[in-house]
């Protein structure tokens, strides 16, 4: 009986496998993480080349420092994250077990369990990012893998390395037409089937440390409804996107393009928040007059309730769960954990109405005792400015002429916020401006809210779309004036040009694209063009790809000519499909070279040699006459030729049926001589 | 289409070929049903795609260890005489009739007695013996097993499966070859009674004898000069190999073995004689065995040796 252990070989293919599909996890989850699993994997290792003991036995040392090891694993995962369960800590279990299950491999069994576990390794990863180069990096990823299955039915190494990488590579090719029916057709179920832990969607925590620490509350990243200074100047070092926006007809300027987010109305004179009064649940009021913008939203999930929008959606969008607050935020009564889709139409001239006499007294408050130097200020002012506009304009003109900075990164300020930012510091972000304008506009008894939400974007000039990320981050102000409604002020419209040109425009080079090519313009615009087409090509593949779901499947159904699509249809075609798939594949997986083709292509091959001696044959010319003339003219290859012309005769015309391989490797090594 | 009407056609002609799932390939369909549950769970399209990407690749594995053995013949399987108690080893000829190397082809044996019936015991029982790591394309191999013979005379190799888990060890495919081939099994050599004097109570076997008689001895590998009578040209036939028959004059002892010698039951008896024979082999003595449908004059050599225990193995049979 020979032993049922797994081959060094098999081992060392499994070791490599596991760790490639470990590896992107190294990046987000906690350093302990991953030095337990490449312990595992090196102990391992170590024992195939160097004799390193295994752990064996109940009481045995190495036994003993493995079970250690599993309990540090433990505490740690405890320490780090609380429980096993959740998205991150599960993860984090999973990769640390797994390491040390690869020390104690002793049979088929341990084998075969550690590579399954291997392909789930890899599904963790796309609970991260589903990018495209993940899934590329995660193909190999599972051709390794399955090359490891078939190292363990291969035991005594009859196939190279290479036969088996081609042999994996070749089944998953043909699994893909198959991979293709139920990808499309398998109904899908709208998730989630039981809770899903906090964590399950956004980036981890660990390893985005400088962001998760400035979030309050659960957001993971963007827009918070909550708005403390010094949030948004760190929000703009982010390139990701916020969401893509594709107009039906033309983009409108620059200085248009207000997404509304939060809209805040009280302070506690530091930070500034959304107040929680069922009122505001009421519809607002407004009037419009132009047809307005038809637009689509690709919204990236951010765990929040806002459906950004342009200016005054005035038509709600199709989505199911959308409603529009009585300060026009467009919302979704549940959190946008994954990416979606919208469909809006927004006007940007139109006139914002007031229904609720409270709301314009919420708006007028400000914490008692607070910012004195700017309250002073302002009714100095307003002693002389009756009128709200000219009051206004007075304060803009303030801004824009006093020594007023416009800056991505400010100072730290302490105390009196308000006070030491227009009083001292006068270097500030959007924020700042919008913060300061709210607090002199409510001491001259002006209503005022701040509005959050993102300004500009850019286009994407591959794919036509309007991409605005977390770096377009931004808040303005609105007035109430009494003849207006309430009206847009945007105070960093005073100080900077940003609002004209564009986030991107006033960036330094070297927070736009990688330091090392940021001196180079041929170089940075090759890096924008890449980005461009990268960023197109992404799109598409968030649009048609991730975002593939029952919804988008019965659409596909309906697109088909297919009446009232549902699940059950659809389980129909997918069956017929699948039938389909059964009785073609195996023509594929079966059909075979003819040995004929084979065997005229080598010797083809042969000819083409001799031709490099001025050989050739000519049509009449039988192989043996050939040959004979080949062995006269090249005696010193005689034997090569005589050899090679015979096995061809035999193979061709004998009734002789052995293996073309050797015919193969003679043809080989012929085309090999030099003449 | 054709090749597909072709196939459907030829259904009822080629042997069954059977696949399951083996251990593995369940304990994978359970991994993938819970990795499923997950993309569901978190509506990941990717998660999806993988999961999908791997249901599709079990379809494909099942089809290459199909294919693995689809075309493997059982050629011929061909075993030298054992004595009943030793194991034949059986030389098992496969013809990989496809134009493609398969590896990993096992070959298991019925068990002689598989206790338990039930409605699938012709699947089950099988023992496995061995294991050809690679057969290449349109080419044999040769794999030796073992079969414990339980009855003396041919005893055919029987019933033999021919499986593989090859490429990925999820399935497994099986096909069964019923073998004609047969092993000759002679008489398992004991017994308690001395070999039969051959100088004691042997005056008739002296005078029956013609002195100067040549007896066949054997066969030596041809030689020129040898004369051309000699030359055993049946043996030419069987394995391509010249041979010359060789004659001696017995100037040995000489042995009757008697079926009336022996005592008690047949099988007895023909241990007995075996028994017998071997010994009387050993001594170089020149042997006559009489039975009592047949008897065999003396002679000496392995070939006669054969002759006589052949006749033992088939008496009765």
């Amino acid at each position: 009986m020979k032993t049922n252990a797994p081959s060094s070989t098999s081992l060392i293919w499994l070791i490599a496998a596991l760790f490639l599909a470990a590896m992107p996890h190294f990046f987000y989850q906690p350093i302990w993480v991953s030095i337990i699993f490449v312990f595992g994997l090196v102990w391992r290792s170590s024992n195939i080349f160097f004799g390193f003991p295994l752990p064996k036995g109940n009481f045995d040392l190495m036994r003993v420092i493995q079970l250690s090891v599993g309990i540090i694993a433990i505490v740690c995962l405890f320490v780090t994250y609380g429980s096993t369960i959740g998205r991150d800590a599960g993860v984090a279990f999973l990769i640390t077990m797994l390491g040390l299950k690869v020390t104690e491999i002793k049979n088929h069994r341990d084998y075969y369990l550690t590579t399954f576990l291997g392909y789930f390794v890899v599904i963790t990863n796309f609970f991260f990012t589903q990018s495209m180069l993940m899934v590329m990096l995660m193909f190999v990823v599972v051709i390794v893998m399955t090359a490891c299955l078939i190292s363990i039915n291969n035991p005594s190494n009859q196939l190279s390395a290479k036969k088996m990488t081609q042999l994996s590579s070749k089944m998953l090719v043909q699994a893909v037409p198959m991979m293709l029916v139920l990808f499309v057709l398998f109904p899908r179920i709208p998730g989630p089937l039981w809770g899903l832990p906090e964590d399950a969607h956004g980036t981890s925590p660990t390893g985005d440390f400088d962001r998760s620490s400035l979030l309050t509350d659960t957001a993971i990243t963007g827009i918070n409804n909550k708005m403390k200074l010094g949030h948004i100047s760190r929000l703009i070092q982010s390139n990701e996107v916020a969401f893509r926006v594709q107009f039906e007809d033309e983009i409108p300027a620059s200085e248009d393009l207000y997404w509304r987010g939060p809209v805040l109305w009280e302070t506690d004179g530091n930070s500034w928040f959304e107040p929680d009064y069922e009122i505001l649940e009421k519809r607002p009021k407004y009037y419009y007059s132009d047809e307005g913008y038809n637009y689509q939203v690709v919204l990236e999930p951010h765990n929040q309730h806002w459906l950004f929008a342009l200016d005054l959606p005035s038509k709600l969008p199709d989505y199911s769960d959308a409603y529009l607050t009585n300060d026009v935020q467009l919302k979704s009564r549940t959190p946008i954990n994954q990416r979606i889709l919208y469909k809006v139409n927004s006007t940007t001239d139109y006139f914002l109405d007031n229904n609720v006499n409270f709301l314009l007294k919420l708006a007028s408050n400000l914490p008692k005792g607070q910012h004195p130097k700017t309250v002073q200020l302002a009714s100095e002012w307003r002693s002389f400015l009756p009128n709200d506009e000219d009051y206004i304009e007075h304060v803009l003109t303030y801004f824009n002429q006093q020594e007023f900075y416009y800056t991505l990164t400010p100072p730290k300020l302490s105390g009196d916020v308000i006070d030491q930012f227009l009083f001292e510091s006068k270097r500030g972000f959007c924020e700042h401006y919008s913060a300061s304008f709210t607090v002199l506009m409510r001491a001259a008894g002006i209503p005022t809210r701040i509005v959050a939400g993102y300004q500009g974007g850019e286009i994407n000039p591959v794919s036509g779309d309007l991409v605005v990320r977390q770096r377009d981050a931004h808040a303005w102000t609105e007035v109430w004036l009494d003849d207006k409604g309430w009206t847009r002020v945007d105070p960093t419209a005073a100080v900077s040009a940003r609002i004209e040109s564009g986030m991107n425009e006033i960036m330094p080079p070297e927070m736009r694209s990688p330091a090392l090519i940021a001196q180079n313009d041929f170089l940075r615009e090759l890096w924008q063009n890449i980005e461009h087409n990268w960023d197109a090509l992404d799109s598409l593949w968030d649009l048609w790809v991730l975002s593939y779901s029952s919804k988008l499947q019965l659409a596909l159904l309906a697109k088909l000519g297919i009446d009232n699509p549902n699940w059950q249809k659809l389980a129909w075609l997918m069956g017929a499909f699948i039938f389909a798939v059964l009785i073609i594949m195996p023509l594929f997986v079966f059909s075979q070279r003819k040995p004929e083709d084979l065997l005229t292509k080598n010797y083809q091959l042969f000819c083409d040699k001799l031709k490099q001696a001025s050989l050739l044959r000519s049509k009449h010319e039988g192989p043996l006459m050939f040959g004979e003339r080949a062995m006269k003219t090249l005696p010193q290859h005689a034997q090569a030729i005589e050899d090679i012309t015979t096995m061809y005769i035999n193979l061709k015309y004998g009734k002789q049926s052995y293996p073309i391989d050797a015919f193969e490797q003679a043809v080989k090594k012929f085309k090999q001589v030099r003449f | 289409m054709q090749a597909v009407l072709k196939r459907l056609s030829n259904f009822g002609d080629k042997p069954r070929i059977y696949i399951l799932p083996t251990k593995f390939g369940y304990l994978l369909a359970f991994i993938l049903f819970v990795m499923l549950l997950g993309a569901i769970n978190y509506s990941n399209s990717m998660a999806h795609l993988l999961v999908f990407l791997l249901v599709s690749l079990c379809h494909i594995a099942m089809l290459y260890t199909h294919k693995n053995i689809a075309k493997i013949k059982l050629k011929y399987a061909s075993a030298e005489p054992v004595f009943m108690g030793e194991s034949a080893q059986f030389n098992v000829v496969l013809d990989n009739q496809s134009d493609n190397d398969v590896y990993q082809v096992k070959l298991a044996l019925k068990k002689a007695s598989s206790a338990k019936q039930s409605w699938f015991s012709f699947l089950s029982g099988f023992e496995n013996k061995n294991t050809l790591p690679h057969i290449q394309a349109r080419q044999t191999a040769t794999a030796t097993v073992q079969r414990k013979p339980i009855k003396r005379g041919y005893q055919a190799l029987g019933k033999v499966r021919i499986s593989s888990h090859f490429p990925l060890g999820l399935f497994v495919s099986w096909t069964q070859f019923d073998s004609s081939d047969t092993v000759l099994v002679y008489p398992r050599p004991i017994g308690e009674l001395p070999l039969p004097s051959s100088l004691g109570d042997g005056e008739q076997s002296i005078s029956s004898s013609s002195p100067g008689h040549d007896d066949f001895a054997g066969f030596k590998k041809y030689r020129s000069g040898d004369p051309h009578h000699a030359i055993a040209w049946k043996s030419l036939a069987k394995n391509d190999v010249l041979r010359t028959k060789q004659f001696t004059t017995a100037q040995n002892q000489r042995c009757i073995i008697r079926w009336e010698d022996a005592q008690g039951y047949t099988e007895v008896r023909l241990s007995q004689l075996c028994k017998w024979l071997v010994e009387a082999d050993k001594q170089q003595c020149s042997i006559r065995l009489e039975l009592p449908k047949q008897i065999i004059d003396f002679g000496v050599g392995q070939q006669h040796l054969q002759s006589c225990l052949t006749a033992l193995a088939l008496y009765e049979n």
